[in-house]
């Protein structure tokens, strides 16, 4: 007796290349996590977060730059949430190269997206994100500010002591950002 | 070693500050031990509170207790915490002295304040300890002493730095039945150690695969709770005491109960000031919901002596932990409730303390803090100690995230060939506060 043919009702191809196709038709029609995490928010459901983050966690070294990849594609899509996107830092934040400085430091404009950028960029052991951070302390203000000079002083930039004097000198300066100033000098200064 | 630290305020630098705020703030006239040295006839230590919630209890409690000491303030940033924490003070003193702070940084700028308890949740007690310490304060911080391995290096160096008293809220080292044990292990009562269990409750608070953001209840500085942290909504389920099963301010029952059986078997070991070399473990972790601590924790690590400690989940109901000690002449077992051993007889041999070895002693956790303030020597469970407990928890969580062995170099505080578990020793801090 014939196998049962495994083709869905209505198909009219009965080659094996045509049966595969239909298959991969509905392998592609499931969910992917890469792209999901695009859309992730507070209290909905994170599971594809959570699959996004077994894969980074348990990828050999050798596969970690095609997932890098991937993260930077998600934190690029347009319609990324905020949540989504502090999340992909995340997750750069453990496999994040220098691959990643361009696309991260250009997240310390967008001032809803700056402690995300810090999240990955305070992590990745290249010279490019001190530059960046020091190229990012001008056109910051307040809080954030303060916040990018900590990322400064704990990743031991001395580049950045000129430019974090004229930070605690100046009047115009919020107290928080001269604090900031200040214990980044004296953390800096101790190291060199 | 000399570990003595100064007092950090002279009086004249004390009169001249105070001559400074009398005229603005209004003081309670109570004179910090510090100012008038150790022989003074007041020699009340004066202390602040950063957090009065669930865990803030006892301690206030206990100090309400103490002549030797005196509350003067209390800050939260729960306003219904601060009212009833002030009027439990005030009650206790039969005054209405006990001054409220939303924000911590305004009571430890107060020089009439010697020492305060850290009581916050676990991602501020980093950054309150180091604070408080900055302003020359001496600290007694609750366990676990931190969030994350880098913050716990921090802290220990400040305290160096400004030569503070620092004690981690690791209690049961002021526990004679706990130390005796130790004691006896580390005098080789068992012969060879072998191996270490150590058992912790499971979960007690459960939540759904989705959550709501609520509005935040009036009295309640949310941002300010949240603090480093990331950015999240109010929603009760992660604030008050449930805190401890989000991820992002604490690390669940490892650090909740683990850090206390921990700690034992550190002391036990005499690994004080390192830790074990190698962490492997399984552990499960929820893959939606606001909760993201393991619900089944399984870690074991392997010391350089070869000693396996194991650290695990009881399913059993019992809301409490334990450390159990194989060696050679079989096992003991220590709890809060029970010290038991499989042969009898070995109880009364931990009792006797024959051995040569005498770990410090101490009969009362506060008792012994407000003495180390005092002699400037440091506590029984100094943050160093504390410091390394909680890297043994932390290293237990990152090893069941990346479920695979990790070989760890506890001198230099690191991970061996593991980039990713390197990173996880740390993480940044949402603006603008930072550990620098």
């Amino acid at each position: 007796m014939a196998e049962k043919s495994l083709l869905r009702p209505g198909s009219a191809k009965a080659d094996k290349k045509s049966e595969f196709r239909d298959y991969e038709e509905w392998f592609v029609g499931t969910p992917d996590p890469w792209k999901e995490i695009i859309r992730l928010d507070h209290g909905t459901d994170r599971t594809f977060g959570s699959t996004v983050r077994s894969m980074v966690l348990n990828a050999e070294p050798a596969q970690r730059p095609a997932m890098e990849g991937k993260l930077l594609e998600a934190l690029g899509h347009p319609e990324v949430t905020d949540v989504g996107r502090m999340f992909v830092c995340r997750m750069l934040a453990l496999i994040g190269s220098g691959k990643s400085v361009p696309a991260l430091s250009a997240l310390l404009e967008n001032t809803r997206a700056i402690d995300a950028a810090r999240y990955a960029l305070d992590v990745i052991d290249d010279p490019a994100v001190d530059d960046a951070y020091r190229a990012a302390l001008g056109r910051m203000s307040g809080p954030a500010k303060a916040g990018l000079i900590g990322s400064i002083a704990l990743r031991g930039d001395v580049k950045a002591v000129g430019a974090l004097t004229a930070i605690k000198a100046a009047n115009g300066e919020p107290e928080v950002v001269r604090t900031a100033a200040t214990r980044a000098l004296e953390r800096l200064q101790a190291k060199s | 070693m000399n570990s003595s630290l100064p007092p950090s305020v002279s009086r004249r630098a004390f009169l001249k500050t105070s001559a400074v705020t009398a005229a603005a703030v209004a003081f309670p006239s109570i004179v910090p031990s510090r100012v008038l040295g150790q022989n003074a006839p007041s020699k009340q230590i004066t202390v602040g509170f950063i957090g009065v919630g669930n865990i803030a209890q006892g301690h206030m409690d206990t100090l309400l207790g103490f002549p030797e000491s005196r509350i003067l303030a209390v800050s939260d940033v729960d306003q219904a915490h601060r009212e009833a924490a002030a009027a439990k003070i005030n009650a206790g003193y039969e005054n209405k002295d006990c001054a409220r702070y939303n924000d911590f940084r305004e009571m430890i700028a107060r020089p009439d304040i010697d020492a305060v308890f850290v009581c916050t949740p676990d991602h501020w007690h980093a950054l309150a300890a180091i604070e408080a310490m900055r302003r020359g304060k001496d600290v007694y911080v609750e366990k676990p002493l931190t969030l994350t391995i880098r913050e716990g290096r921090e802290l220990v160096n400040t305290a160096r730095k400004f030569q503070r008293v620092a004690q981690t809220g690791t209690q049961q080292r002021s526990s004679k039945r706990f130390h005796d044990t130790a004691e006896f292990i580390r005098n080789g009562g068992l012969g060879k150690l072998e191996r270490i269990e150590v058992l912790i409750p499971a979960n007690n608070k459960y939540c759904g695969a989705t959550w709501q953001a609520e509005p935040v209840p009036a009295g309640l500085d949310w941002d300010l709770w949240l603090g480093p942290a990331p950015w999240a909504p109010f929603t009760r389920q992660g604030c008050h005491y449930n805190f401890r099963f989000v991820l992002d301010y604490a690390a669940g029952q490892v650090t909740n109960w683990g850090v206390h059986y921990i700690d034992i078997a550190q002391w036990a070991l005499g690994m004080d000031e390192s830790g074990p070399v190698e962490i492997e473990g399984k552990g499960e972790f929820p893959s939606t919901g606001l909760f993201s601590t393991a619900t089944k924790v399984d870690f074991t690590c392997r010391y350089a002596n070869g000693v396996l400690l194991r650290c695990h989940t009881r399913y059993d109901g019992v809301g409490d932990g334990n450390v159990r000690f194989f060696g050679e002449r079989g096992w003991v077992d220590v709890s809060r409730s029970a010290n038991t051993a499989s042969n009898p007889a070995m109880l009364k041999e931990i009792t006797a303390r024959a051995g040569a070895i005498k770990l410090p002693l101490s009969i009362n956790h506060h008792d012994n803090f407000l003495s180390a303030i005092r002699s400037r020597e440091r506590p029984v469970s100094d943050v160093e100690f504390g410091h390394r407990t909680t890297t043994v928890c932390n290293l237990g969580n990152i090893a069941m995230q990346l479920g695979r062995k990790l070989r760890w170099d506890p001198a230099r505080e690191a991970f061996v060939d593991d980039s990713i578990a390197n990173r996880m020793r740390e993480r940044s801090m949402r603006a603008p506060w930072s550990l620098a």
